[in-house]
């Protein structure tokens, strides 16, 4: 045997053992030389590249749409400039900050945005307690109703939900206070139209925040179903010990709910909030719905002045701009200007997005939709 | 030997069935307090809307003259009959349904299984990955996928296009895959779908966030504990990927193709709903107007829908393994 130790006695407490160790060459060659490693080393490279390559499919988008958008108008009109730019400028930023008056919109988009979103993250969280911890009876056509919800496409509903905010009435109720119809309100009810359609009492709510907000917080908003089933998943994987200890401590259900089990569910609700918050920021179904009246300019949706080629033809520092594109690179140059309003659309979801996103695989994961 | 006795009638005859409890039942009238909100809205709100809805695609509106007539099933007939593109769409979208679904699940699982690997920068490539999801809606994509072709030569792709479908679409890359999987033998759809299916890779990694996020969830929830006896046990990866992952995931396969689906046909990207909306948009059609034979249209796509779900669902509840917890 190679390797045997040799023990040497130094002094009386201290002992030296010697012993033959393997070479370097050789420990480097088993190491490094095997197959093993081979194969890890050439799956690291693999996987690697092939992650790179799909998120450079998911980020190229935006790199385009942020580089053309610091293109100098002289680039565009230039031949030889094709992804880098040769001159920077800020211009169509200045523009869209200024002339675009982009910060009000963002105000008003995020205040609506952000009102919507909490009220859909609190309506869904109350509605999926409800519909995964209680058995009432109704609780199975609840829940069938609250997939239906998500399983109608809106599209088909369309009509009927303008209808309806338009003659906004509920059950027939306000019309027969104002008695403002020639029918009486028993036809009123579950919305049946009266024989002259259109000449029925109630308001109407469009143009203002109401439907949108009524929606949300009665958890029918755009994929409420969804959040409403997610959030159900979680809250039965919750213990039902610690509500019951709570009973016992003499807490009603709904402070149980406020104090021992929405402290719990903080990612599962940071996640519903991010999701709602994002789509209703891009809403582009309920908004132009809703909104019809309103010129696009006022509605509360920051994508939409992106479409307003009316401000964008009329400001001033584009159309200097445009002059010194000259009339060769004003397409480009008008594609660029929508690139600029894109990204400044889409600039605080990202940011959002990052903040949050720890909290999407942790709260999916502790959904108990999986597992 | 002893008379059996038959225990399993005898309890029910001794005890009389007892009432519920006080708590419970106080409990289960909370119950209806918390899903108040959307009862109050289900009732006050949808069920009228979906009433509405109904019922106008029976009847024809005109907007302008207030005055509504029962017509029964025209607007029907028309959608089906006498337009002519509504039941070629129809076919068209569950022909793009059909090939769409099964390349984002196999997509999703592949890279949600990459990504559950310990590696530098996983966060990173998670929060990648899960973008398009938070950014993308119909106007962003109409952004990205336009292509801008009013002069200026050199700018004539859009922001997406330009560098994946110019090299995807290319000739070169579709021969390159032809040959290699026509050498390996397969038959001459299979190539087919799986060229068109790299081509349109964009367009599916854009769409698959919510699908690789379940999957990843899924992935993390099962137990070391297997992988590592598969390994003392000497599996390749390729076995226990097939033997251990794929089953302990199937319940999530249904999960996401249910999801797949419904966001498929709901989107407004789907080649249904466009044409839906641009017959909302048309103002005469046959005897009615354009407003009445969409909401007829919507209805019946619908139908199709719940059909199809329905048979996915009843088809792969029969193959999903579900680990029983003992």
């Amino acid at each position: 045997m190679d390797n045997q130790p040799v023990v040497k006695r130094e002094s009386k407490k201290k002992i030296r053992v010697e012993f033959e160790r393997t070479s370097l060459k050789e420990r480097l060659k088993t190491k490094y030389l095997s197959a093993f490693f081979l194969k890890n080393t050439l799956w690291f490279i693999f996987r690697l590249l092939l992650l790179i390559g799909i998120a450079f499919v998911v980020i190229q988008p935006f790199i385009t749409m942020i580089i053309r958008s610091v293109m100098a108008p002289q680039d565009f009109a230039d031949d030889s400039v094709m992804q880098v730019p040769r001159n920077l400028s800020m211009v169509i930023y200045k523009g869209v900050i200024q002339d675009l008056s982009y910060f009000e919109f963002f105000a008003e988009t995020f205040m609506f945005s952000l009102v919507c979103a909490l009220l859909q993250t609190f309506a869904c969280c109350l509605i999926g307690y409800g519909l995964a911890k209680f058995k009432f009876r109704g609780s199975k056509i609840v829940f069938l109703a609250v997939i239906l919800t998500l399983v109608i496409p809106h599209g088909t509903l369309q009509t009927a939900l303008f209808v309806h905010f338009r003659y906004f009435d509920v059950l027939g109720i306000f019309s027969f206070l104002s008695g403002n119809t020639g029918i009486g309100w028993i036809d009123n009810i579950m919305g049946i139209l009266p024989k002259e359609p259109f000449t029925g009492g109630g308001f109407s709510l469009l143009g203002t925040w109401w439907p949108l907000i009524l929606m949300s917080a009665t958890g029918l908003a755009f994929k409420n179903g969804l959040y409403i089933f997610m959030l159900r998943q979680f809250f039965r994987g919750v213990p039902d010990e610690l509500e019951e200890s709570a009973y016992l401590d003499g807490a009603g259900t709904f402070r149980t709910f406020v104090q021992v089990i929405l402290p719990l569910s903080i990612p599962m609700m940071i996640t519903v909030f991010l999701f709602a918050f994002c789509w209703q920021w891009t809403d582009d179904f309920y908004v132009p719905l809703f909104f019809d009246t309103l010129k696009t300019a006022e509605r509360p949706a920051l994508m939409y002045y992106i479409t307003d080629t009316t401000k964008i033809n009329s400001s001033l520092i584009f159309t200097a701009a445009k002059e010194i594109a000259t009339a060769k690179g004003e397409g480009g140059f008008s594609v660029a200007i929508k690139y600029c309003c894109g990204l400044m659309a889409c600039t605080p979801l990202v940011i959002l997005y990052l903040f949050c996103q720890r909290y999407l695989v942790q709260g999916i994961e502790r959904s108990g939709i999986v597992g | 030997m002893t008379e059996q006795v038959n225990m399993t009638q005898a309890p029910a005859q001794r005890v009389k069935k007892r009432k519920i409890a006080s708590l419970d039942r106080r409990k289960a009238r909370s119950g209806w307090f918390f899903v108040l909100p959307f009862v109050i809205g289900f009732i006050v709100l949808y069920i009228p809307i979906l009433f509405e809805s109904i019922k106008s695609s029976f009847y024809i509106y005109k907007l302008g003259e207030n005055t509504k007539e029962f017509v029964g099933w025209t607007n029907y007939s028309i959608a089906l009959f006498e337009e002519a593109d509504f039941v070629q769409t129809l076919l068209t979208g569950l022909g793009e349904m059909a090939f769409n679904i099964p390349v984002i699940l196999i997509f999703s699982l592949f890279v949600a299984v990459i990504l559950n690997q310990k590696m530098i920068g996983r966060a990173v490539f998670r929060a990648i990955f899960f973008l398009p999801v938070v950014v993308s809606t119909g106007m962003m994509e109409s952004l990205m996928n336009s292509s801008y072709a009013a002069g200026g030569e050199h700018l004539d792709t859009g922001a997406a296009e330009s560098a994946t479908e110019a090299v995807a679409s290319s000739m070169a890359v579709e021969q390159l895959l032809t040959s290699v999987f026509e050498g390996l033998g397969f038959g001459v759809g299979l190539v087919e779908y799986i060229v068109s299916a790299v081509e349109s890779i964009s367009s599916i990694i854009n769409r698959s966030g919510v699908q690789i996020l379940i999957f990843l969830a899924s992935l993390q929830s099962i137990s070391p504990a297997i992988y590592e006896s598969c390994q003392i046990d000497g599996a390749t990866s390729w076995e226990t990927f097939w033997k251990i992952t794929f089953p302990m995931v199937s319940p999530m396969i249904l999960v996401n193709g249910i999801y797949t689906i419904i966001d498929n046909f709901t989107t407004d990207s789907n080649s249904v709903m466009q044409e839906i909306n641009r017959v909302y948009g048309s103002s005469a059609m046959g005897e009615s107007t354009g407003q009445n034979v969409s909401s007829a249209m919507g209805w019946m796509y619908f139908a199709v829908v719940i059909l199809v779900v329905g048979l996915l669902a009843a088809i792969m509840s029969a193959y999903v393994f579900y680990q029983r917890r003992d």
